[in-house]
This record gives C-alpha cells, sequence and structure tokens, in this order.
C-alpha cells in the first residue's frame, strides 16, 4: 500500500502536506518549549540548540547501542564508525518484534527527556541568579562549545539512529513518513496542552511575575532564580524530546544539521511572530513561519539561476529582516499576551449562589463584592496562602 | 628565540583584549550584550582578505580599512536598529533578540560577498583560507611586534581620550548618567555612536590582524563569540581596562593550557594542579553554604589527593594523573574553547563583577569583613 498522490501544479500535495504537517509539528512543540521560557518567564534562551541537539544525540545514540546490546549485534565494531551497518540489522529486528519498537521509542524518549534536563541544570546553573543578559551570554557560549563537542563525538559522520517504527516502511513508500508525522503532530498537541495547563495555573501566573517584577515576586516569597531553573529543566527536555523524535524521522544524526540558526533563532523568529507569552499566538506564528519557510525552499531552485550567490543566505537576510520588521512595527506579535485567566461568568455565579452573598450587596467600607469573591476563591483554590486583597 | 607557543599566546592575548574591549564600550553604553558582535570581526577578516588577495596590497593595510567598515557597520546597527528600538521602549531580552537578528543578517550579508568572491571574482579559498602572507623582522613574524603594539596603543589612547579631553569626560559622564549628562548639555547620542563605531572597528581590526596568525573563513567570528565574552565578562563588563586584562588572561591561558593538557605538565605541574584541586575543594566544603557546593568541593578535594597518591605510587590505575603528567595528546585541542567557557563560568559564580572587583586586601587578611 503506497500513499495516493494527489498532483497539482507539478506539486505531489499529499507528500507535501506530511512534509508541512512535520516541519509544523516539530516547531511547534520547539517554539512552545521556548515560549514557556521566554515568554512566560523571561529566560532568554540563546542556546536552544544545545538542548534540541543534546537530546537527539544522546537519546538516538543511547537507544542504539542499548538495542544493539540487547539483540547482540556488532558487540566488538565500534559503534560511531559501523553504526550504519549496526542500525540496519538492529532495524530489521525490530520489524518483528513490536515490543522492542516501543521499548526503544519510550527508552530514547525517557533519556532525551533526562539528559535535556539535565543539560538545562547544568548549563545555566552558574548565571541562574544574575541578570538575563549574563544568563543568555552563558547559554549561548554553552551552545557554541556543545556544537564542537558533537563534531568530536560523532567524527563529522552521520549516526545512524535506530527506527521503532520501521515496521511502517516495509508497508509501502511514504508510509512510515505518514506515522512519522503523526506521532509529532500528537507530540506536539501533548506539549500545547501540557504548556497551556501549566501556564493556566497558579503557577503560570507566578511565572509571569518572575518575568515581569522579580523584587514582588520575591518579596511575596517565590524563589525567583529557583522557579527560573526549575523552567529551563522542563522546558529543556521538552525540547531535548522534540529533538529525539526528529532524529527518528531523519533516520540519522548528522552534526552538520544542527546550526544555532534553525534551532534557537527561528524558534525565537516564531515566538516573536506569533507573540510572546501566547501559546495560541505560537501556533498560528508556527504557521505563518512554516508557510514562509516552505515557499521559500520551493522557490529557491527557481530562483538559483538568476543570482551568483548560494539561495540560502538570501533565505537568512529574508528572515532577519523579517524578525526586525516585527520587532519594530508589531512588537506584541500576531496575537497579543492576554492578561491571567480569570473565572468563567458561569463558575462565579455558582460561587456566589454557593456563598449566600447576596447579589450586588456591594458593602460601603471594606473590599467591594469582587474583591471578596476573589479572595474568597483565591483561598479555596491556591496551595499558598492568601495575600489581602482589602 | 622566544618559543613559538609564547609568541602565538601573546598574539592571542593581544587580539582577544582588542575585541573584549570593543564588546565592553558597547556594553557600557546601551547595556545589551550584542551578539552581532562576533560578525564585526568577520568583516575584518575580509576586508584584509579582499585586501591582500583582489587588490594585491596586505592585510596590514586590509585591516586598517577594515576598521572603517567595522566602524560603519557598527553605526548602522546602532543607528538603525538597537537606538530606535530602544526609544519605542523594547525591553533588555528583545534587544538581545534584535541583535541576535542583526547577527543572522550579517551571516548572510557575509556568505552573499564570499560567494561574490568565490564565483566571480574566482578565489576559490574564500570561503576558508590559511594565514594570510607576513612580513617579517628579526625572525618573527611582523603580527607578533604589531598586535600587541596596537593593544597598547588603544589603550593609551583611551586612557587619554577618558582622561584627558573634554569629550572623554562627557563619555563619562554619559555612561554614569545619562540623563544628568543630557542635563548638562552633553550629546549623549553622538557619544554613543562614537562608542560603537570605536567598538565595530576594534572588533574588525583585529579580525584584520587575526588572518595573518591563523586560518580564518566565514564562521571565524561566530566561533570567536565565546572567548570575546568570557574576556569581557571576566573584565566586569563595565570597565575597558578590565576588559583589557580579561582578554590577555583569557588569550594567553586559552593557548598555553591547551598545549599543557597536550604534551603534559610534567611532575611539579600536576603537583601544582592537585594542590589547586585540593585546597579548592577544602575551601569549598568549609565555607560552602549548600550542600551541592560541599559536594562538588569534596569531589574536587578527592581528586587532588587521588591525583598525588596515584603519581607517588607510579600510576597504578590509569585515570587523569598520568595524563595530567604525560599530557592528553593531540585529542584536546578541539576543546580548548572549553577553558575559556570555564573562566567565565568561575568568574560568574566567584567574582560575577569582574576582576577589578577582587579586594586583594580582604583576600590576604589585611582587612576584617
Amino acid at each position: 500500500m503506497a500513499l495516493p498522490e494527489l498532483i497539482f501544479f507539478g506539486i505531489d500535495w499529499v507528500s507535501f502536506s506530511i512534509d508541512f504537517l512535520e516541519f509544523y509539528a516539530l516547531y511547534l512543540a520547539i517554539s512552545l518549549s521556548l515560549n514557556l521560557e521566554f515568554g512566560y518567564t523571561g529566560v532568554p534562551n540563546f542556546g536552544k540548540v544545545l538542548f534540541i541537539a543534546g537530546g537527539a544525540a544522546l537519546g538516538g545514540i543511547l537507544s542504539g547501542q542499548l538495542a544493539a546490546r540487547i539483540l547482540g549485534i556488532g558487540a566488538n565494531e565500534d559503534y560511531i564508525a559501523f553504526s550504519a551497518r549496526i542500525i540496519n540489522s538492529v532495524n530489521t529486528q525490530i520489524v518483528n518484534d513490536p515490543l522492542l519498537a516501543a521499548g526503544l521509542l519510550a527508552f530514547s524518549l525517557v533519556i532525551a527527556a533526562l539528559i535535556g534536563g539535565a543539560l538545562g541544570f547544568l548549563a545555566s546553573y552558574p548565571a541562574i541568579r544574575l541578570r538575563e543578559d549574563y544568563l543568555g551570554m552563558l547559554l549561548l557560549g554553552m551552545a557554541q562549545f556543545f556544537d564542537v563537542v558533537l563534531r568530536v563525538l560523532t567524527q563529522s559522520q552521520p549516526i545512524s539512529v535506530p527506527d521503532p517504527f520501521y515496521y511502517w516502511s516495509t508497508q509501502g513508500s511514504g508510509v512510515e513518513t505518514l506515522v512519522d508525522m503523526v506521532v509529532m503532530v500528537v507530540f506536539a498537541i501533548a506539549v500545547y496542552f501540557f504548556i497551556e495547563k501549566v501556564v493556566r495555573s497558579p503557577l503560570g501566573r507566578t511565572l509571569r511575575a518572575v518575568r515581569d517584577n522579580e523584587d514582588a515576586s520575591a518579596a511575596l516569597g517565590k524563589d525567583n532564580a529557583k522557579i527560573r531553573r526549575n523552567v529551563l529543566i522542563v522546558a529543556s527536555a521538552l525540547a531535548a524530546m522534540a529533538g529525539a523524535l526528529y532524529s527518528f524521522y531523519a533516520g540519522s544524526f548528522e552534526y552538520d544539521t544542527w546550526t544555532r540558526f534553525a534551532w534557537t533563532f527561528w524558534p525565537f523568529l516564531i515566538v516573536i511572530i506569533g507573540g510572546a507569552g501566547n501559546d495560541s499566538g505560537v501556533a498560528v506564528g508556527t504557521f505563518f513561519f512554516t508557510l514562509i519557510y516552505k515557499g521559500l525552499q520551493q522557490e529557491q531552485p527557481a530562483l538559483q539561476p538568476y543570482i551568483f550567490f548560494n539561495a540560502n543566505w538570501l533565505q537568512d537576510l529574508l528572515l532577519a529582516a523579517l524578525l526586525l520588521a516585527i520587532l519594530f512595527l508589531r512588537p506584541e506579535g500576531i496575537v497579543r499576551e492576554r492578561s491571567s485567566y480569570t473565572l468563567r461568568k458561569g463558575t462565579l455565579g455558582t460561587i456566589v449562589r454557593e456563598s449566600g452573598v447576596e447579589e450586588g450587596g456591594a458593602g460601603a467600607k471594606g473590599p467591594g463584592f469582587f474583591g471578596r469573591l476573589m479572595s474568597r476563591f483565591r483561598r479555596k483554590s491556591e496551595s499558598q496562602p492568601a495575600k489581602e486583597t482589602g | 628565540m622566544v618559543p613559538e607557543y609564547l609568541i602565538s599566546a601573546l598574539v592571542y592575548a593581544s587580539l582577544f583584549a582588542m575585541m573584549a574591549m570593543g564588546l565592553t564600550l558597547t556594553y557600557m553604553t546601551t547595556k545589551v550584550p550584542n551578539f552581532a558582535y562576533g560578525d564585526f570581526v568577520t568583516l575584518g577578516i575580509y576586508s584584509a582578505y579582499t585586501a591582500t588577495k583582489v587588490y594585491g596590497s596586505n592585510p596590514y593595510v586590509g585591516s586598517v580599512i577594515g576598521f572603517g567598515v567595522g566602524a560603519v557597520a557598527s553605526a548602522i546597527m546602532y543607528l538603525g536598529v538597537l537606538r530606535p528600538l530602544a526609544r519605542r521602549g523594547s525591553s533588555l531580552v528583545s534587544l538581545m533578540i534584535a541583535t541576535f537578528g542583526v547577527d543572522i543578517g550579517f551571516v548572510g550579508l557575509i556568505g552573499i560577498y564570499t560567494d561574490y568572491l568565490q564565483y566571480q571574482v574566482r578565489l576559490i579559498d574564500a570561503p576558508q583560507f590559511y594565514a594570510l602572507p607576513d612580513f617579517s623582522l628579526g625572525g618573527y613574524a611582523g603580527v607578533v611586534f604589531v598586535a600587541p603594539i596596537s593593544v597598547i596603543a588603544v589603550v593609551m589612547a583611551i586612557y587619554l581620550l577618558l582622561t584627558k579631553t573634554r569629550f572623554g569626560v562627557a563619555m563619562r559622564a554619559a555612561v554614569e548618567n545619562p540623563p544628568l549628562a543630557r542635563v548638562l548639555g552633553i550629546n549623549v547620542d553622538f557619544v554613543y555612536t562614537i562608542s560603537w563605531m570605536l567598538a565595530g572597528g576594534f572588533a574588525a581590526y583585529a579580525g584584520g590582524l587575526l588572518t595573518l596568525q591563523l586560518p580564518a573563513g566565514t564562521a571565524t567570528g561566530s566561533n570567536l563569540i565565546v572567548e570575546i565574552f568570557s574576556s569581557s565578562v571576566l573584565g566586569g563588563l563595565t570597565s575597558i581596562f578590565g576588559a583589557a586584562v580579561g582578554g590577555l588572561v583569557i588569550g594567553a591561558s586559552e593557548i598555553l593550557i591547551t598545549l599543557d593538557l597536550g604534551l603534559g605538565f610534567g611532575y611539579a605541574g600536576a603537583i601544582i594542579i592537585a594542590a589547586i584541586f585540593g585546597l579548592g575543594g577544602a575551601l569549598l566544603v568549609r565555607r560552602g553554604t549548600k550542600w551541592g557546593a560541599r559536594l562538588v568541593g569534596a569531589i574536587f578535594a578527592i581528586l587532588g589527593v587521588w591525583i598525588i597518591v596515584d603519581m607517588v605510587a607510579g600510576f597504578p590505575v590509569d585515570f587523569l594523573s598520568p595524563e595530567l603528567v604525560n599530557g592528553f595528546g593531540p585529542n584536546v585541542s578541539p576543546f580548548q574553547q572549553a577553558i575559556p567557557l570555564l573562566i567565565m563560568v568561575i568568574t560568574l559564580m566567584v567574582i560575577p563583577r569582574g576582576i577589578f572587583s577582587i579586594n586583594v586586601r580582604r583576600l590576604l587578611g589585611r582587612e576584617k569583613k
């Protein structure tokens, strides 16, 4: 069974949309994790590539080695040098063993998350208590150095990654990419709802407080450095998992792929386009960025004969101009950040009825009707002691 | 004859000092770390390359022209991007992202230019080229004299400018307290623009001189950003002379420590390292306020003791100490950026205000807390 083809205007729309959705979901997951750091908490993670590449490299390589060890393949060979051959025979065994495939997928995701979290903690540790600019510089430097580490570790050659979805590649051409895409989309949706859940909780308001006014949040008993650190750990773990999933899609870990352009600059651009501190904005921003990027990729071959330089440079230039244009013309992005979520009208009514307070009975002294109501609600729902609203 | 490694350490140190001074100048004025700063270095590299390969001149002329090119690029960046954004009330993080965007833009422009050199001018080594030809003086390459002399000249010039001229005093005032300086009739914008131009110029000039010592290419400037930031942070980010000292320390230690790690420190060196590990670890264990710090201190102390014990026993276990004495081999050289990064980490954790904030009297115990 092969995927059907649907060709209009010389483009196969089925494979194009699979490609489009894969790219969209990958960058949605990464940008959402960046949005958690930069948009909600104000942590400028200029070393994003470090965490994604760390997850992709170590999640892929370690799960490959584990599979080879379990199956007893290539025990005496240098894994890095002969990864293509070893992984090839691992993949042929995966076809007959769905349990092993599922185990590998879970193992590499867990490993990627652990490594991403550990890297997030270690890379930011020295500067987590300092101002944003120190933290940004440190993370950028760490990412630059990690780039060198990866180059030496992989000896500048592609490292094959075991493919838990290999079964579907025997089911017809293009089926496996479809499965990869569906998994990535499911992951991105899960990340979306996870982050949405976090930022709608009291913790989400704490994050915004850390971003907007450190002194105020410190005065209310919040440990700003600890919150920033934990956010970096969680977001880096998510980014590393996205990287590991991407390495299954790509089939191998190639050192050249992991540039700070594609994995740090683009996510920042996406968050800026869509609107920082706003998940639906990031979803919209990723869509526009994917459109722009895929459009540029589509037009490049047509443009190339007319210019003397590599069209990739023009793409960098255009994306940089786009970023600056948005920063100048609409710094809040396409979708504006909304203020913290409050209760819906219906829920308010229920609380009012249950509490027995007469509607509209705002007293002449003390906090008004709404203030008393909110303080009631805060005391009920938040674990921290409520602050006086009066 | 002075050994080769000392010479390359001297050149490296001088160039980093100059680059770090420029970065610190921009940081002092606008309080934004400039992520596009490495591209000014690359502009200087290609000014030197163009002057030498296209116009048949020499890299020194190219470096001086590069000073102008870097200054203009820097001024455009400041006047065209950062100042208008800051006036719109952009946050610090937004400004950092803007410099990141400018970095990507510069990379694109430099890529277009090198493709032009490669395909139109037919210089096939344009994207990545070997060190350019240098004149020789008394058996040494010319840059060995030019780089340190340039740094000394720049430091002296900045010192005289800041202390002896009206413009320099205005500059200090504009950095310390912009609103008050404005009240006194100082044209703060003009002062900032000049600072940015000097910064871009220093970077590009140092980049031009770099081509005489090392192979260079389109990515060289961006890769050096680790060393430049480390130097500036070590200098405290707000002191030009601190940045010069930071650059000297970073440049020299990167070359010398990498070399020693490769070739081995010998027994005396290993004992010194063990002593540093042991004493530093013990200090951390005693003074550390967190269990994490104490744990790290304990590990360091154990490592220090281990090195000594293993060395005295004649290396029964092949872990760390024989390599320290005899060297890790050439495998360490790709990791040489770990040294500036490590210095930056230590600076941020121990003396975040930079090298000039160390109170020597308190350190010696002459002054109580």
